[in-house]
């Protein structure tokens, strides 16, 4: 059973880090499954797709229950995350692991970058605008208490583009999602992030049913991976405010860097 | 006078939420835990999908059982919660949302759909 203690801690640890720098687990996930413990990519992604969905489906719920997330901006959008997600999760099946490799590297480097310039902005940072309410296509009322929802057809171009990711790379989509929302849309950060959380359930769910009946995951390296990220992603939540997170996050960056590189090898054929 | 209403439908959807992600943790957790009982690795790869044996599964206390279970309930707690508001925006007469949240669902089922048709 050490395998099983080491991949549960493994989990621990990804939930851990993802929950401190706001990027959930999944970007960890895969690599500890692959470079760790040798499973097959898209094996590694099914299992990755069942941890978001665990770690986001409590998130979600404490910023429900706070009014944070916005429900309606979310169902809207996730309608298109989730047809995203299913294509993504048919094309999945369809590439090789090495183009699925080198999808996920590129990932990678994206990430390490952008934390290495330190572009993400702070949650109190509120870039939206104060508006008018919004007229929405189909009836549909969009904005919440003190911000309207405007182009919501870029919205819809942005979330289908992140279902795909989603189900191709086992993450969350916040990568894209809250940017979108963002700086697109006009919504505020802390709400754009709570929303995009939300979003995950639905969107991993549309793919990871494809993954599931599909026999790309296994109940065994689920199990103890999730319960690890969800333990690792809980003590994070109630962590986060007591660690300096400058040097987590140059550390971050070189954990990245180094899969990143480990991924590319993969993608070339070098390592298995 | 919506707001209300939205807190309620709010509240319920946020509560659908935590009590199924802890059931599936806990389902999931006892899985682990038979695992461990009965000597298996992750490494040793778990029996695919089965729904048949599932039942079965369970009853004998084999490990597959509980984590399939569990499994279940994590992917379908999502759409728990989609079917939680749909039933919320059909009591407030909010159709445009009840039309979103009805497309959700269909999406979900394609999704069931294209996995059992293309699987191998």
């Amino acid at each position: 059973m050490g395998i099983g203690l080491l991949m549960l801690a493994g989990g621990v640890a990804a939930g851990l880090f993802g929950s401190l720098l706001g990027l959930g687990g999944g970007i960890l996930i895969v690599p500890l499954l692959t470079i760790g413990f040798g499973l097959p990519l898209r094996e590694a992604v099914g299992v990755s797709l069942v941890c978001v969905i665990v770690t986001s489906g409590a998130a979600a719920g404490v910023y429900l229950e706070r009014r944070v997330a916005n429900l309606r901006l979310g169902m809207t959008l996730e309608l298109f995350t989730a047809i995203g997600a299913l294509v993504g999760g048919l094309v999945a099946f369809l590439l090789s692991e090495r183009i699925l490799a080198a999808l996920f590297s590129f990932m990678l480097v994206y990430v390490a970058v952008s934390m290495a310039r330190g572009r993400a902005a702070e949650p109190d940072d509120d870039g939206s605008e104060a508006a008018e309410p919004t007229a929405q296509p189909f009836g549909l009322v969009l904005d919440g208490p003190g911000y309207g929802v405007r182009n919501l057809g870029r919205g819809v171009v942005g979330s289908l583009g992140a279902g795909v990711v989603s189900a191709l790379l086992g993450i969350g989509g916040g990568l894209i999602k809250v940017p979108v929302m963002h700086l697109l849309m006009g919504v505020p950060l802390r709400v754009a992030t709570a929303t995009s959380n939300l979003m995950i359930g639905v969107t991993a769910s549309a793919s990871a049913i494809i993954y599931l009946l599909r026999g790309g995951i296994d109940p065994f390296v689920a199990g103890p991976t999730a319960i690890g990220v969800f333990l690792g992603a809980s003590l994070g939540s109630r962590t986060a405010h007591r660690i300096d997170l400058r040097v987590l996050r140059l550390l971050f960056v070189a954990v990245l860097a180094w899969t990143a590189f480990e991924m590319i090898r993969r993608a070339i054929g070098m390592a298995t | 006078m919506r707001a209300p209403a939205t807190d309620d439908l709010e509240r319920s959807v946020a509560r659908l939420l935590t009590v199924g992600t802890y059931a599936s943790i806990a389902l999931l957790a006892v899985g682990v835990a038979a695992m461990v009982a009965t000597g298996r690795s992750p490494l040793d790869h778990g029996p695919g999908f089965d729904p048949t044996r599932l039942g079965a599964d369970i009853a004998a206390l084999r490990p597959e059982g509980f984590l399939w279970l569990g499994l279940l309930f994590v992917v379908a707690t999502p759409s728990g919660r989609v079917a939680t508001s749909l039933r919320g925006y059909l009591r407030r007469g909010d159709r445009p949302m009840a039309v979103v949240a009805i497309l959700i669902l269909c999406v979900i089922a394609l999704s069931v759909a294209a996995a059992i048709g293309t699987q191998a």
